[in-house]
């Protein structure tokens, strides 16, 4: 029913595409069979977070004066937001070179005098 | 947007799809690209981890396929169960979607009408189609002849009517 794009005008119960999630799914380790029905529940599990993900960084950041959203708005969200810890891993929080090269004074320092 | 590569961890929902859904959500915000690709990556992350919680949940139950149950509970332990009504909501709808569908086909099959008699029905359907066909064709070419002889006869009498013209003259000067 929720691949049908020709649905003019009336709002289709899914709009992400369900084949797609599927295969993310099975790329999962173990993840052997699929019911279609949580397959249809994961899909929409999916859009809901996506909205979610949207809006709370978007009132959360810094942006909203400016009506935008940046990438350090979607970081610090997920930082801030228990729920989306599980993103931090792929969520670096885009260092600046001279934090970098701060961070890496610094451990020289600590190291001492090896050098 | 398919991944020519085959390597599993470059499968994400497509990026048009996830543009709409910002748009849709965010009517009018300005959102930079880099974080455009950040949330389709958000996207394949969040379904792994609904997945393998809901794989683990069925695991434990003594199910072999993961049920909507198991991704309901996955939900709820993983913190989204804000997202389980309208979720299940959803599942409801295209329940109904779908049993639509069949009912609409079923209806067709089932007019009590059995497949010979239906086939029976076209051919002389088609039959019926063919001879109004032929007796129009038929119509048609008559009236054309009619009017071709009609033209022919008219251009007789044209042609006649201008000897009789002529062979007029002709008499006068005798007579002079």
């Amino acid at each position: 029913c929720c691949k049908d794009d020709q649905a003019s005008g009336s709002k289709k119960p899914i709009s992400l595409p369900i084949s797609r999630v599927r295969l993310i799914m099975k790329s999962s380790p173990d993840v052997s069979s699929i019911n279609q029905d949580a397959l249809f529940l994961t899909t929409k599990a999916t859009e809901l977070f996506v909205q979610h993900l949207a809006l709370s960084s978007f009132n959360n950041g810094s942006g909203k004066e400016t009506n935008s959203l940046s990438y350090s708005d979607l970081a610090n969200t997920a930082q801030e937001t228990e729920t989306f810890h599980f993103l931090t891993d792929i969520l670096p929080k885009k260092i600046l070179a001279q934090d970098y090269l701060n961070s890496l004074e610094q451990m020289q320092e600590e190291e001492g005098a090896d050098y | 947007m398919a991944s020519s590569s085959g390597n599993d961890d470059d499968l994400t929902i497509p990026r048009a799809a996830i543009n709409k859904m910002i748009k849709e959500t965010l009517p009018n915000v300005r959102v930079a690209n880099d974080a455009r690709e950040l949330v389709v990556n958000c996207c394949t992350e969040f379904i792994h981890l609904i997945s393998s919680e809901a794989n683990e949940i069925c695991n434990k139950s003594d199910k072999k396929t993961i049920s909507p149950e198991h991704v309901i509970n996955a939900l709820e332990s993983l913190g989204f169960a804000s997202y389980i009504t309208e979720v299940k909501d959803v599942l409801q709808e295209c329940k109904t979607v779908a049993l639509k569908r069949r009912k609409a086909s079923s209806r067709l099959e089932n007019l009590g009408i059995p497949e010979e008699e239906l086939l029976r029905q076209q051919q002389e359907l088609f039959a019926k189609a063919r001879q109004q066909q032929a007796e129009l064709a038929q119509q048609e070419w008559l009236q054309m002849q009619q009017a071709a002889q009609q033209a022919q006869m008219a251009a007789a009498s044209a042609t006649a009517a201008q000897q009789a013209g002529s062979s007029q003259d002709e008499d006068e000067e005798d007579d002079i």
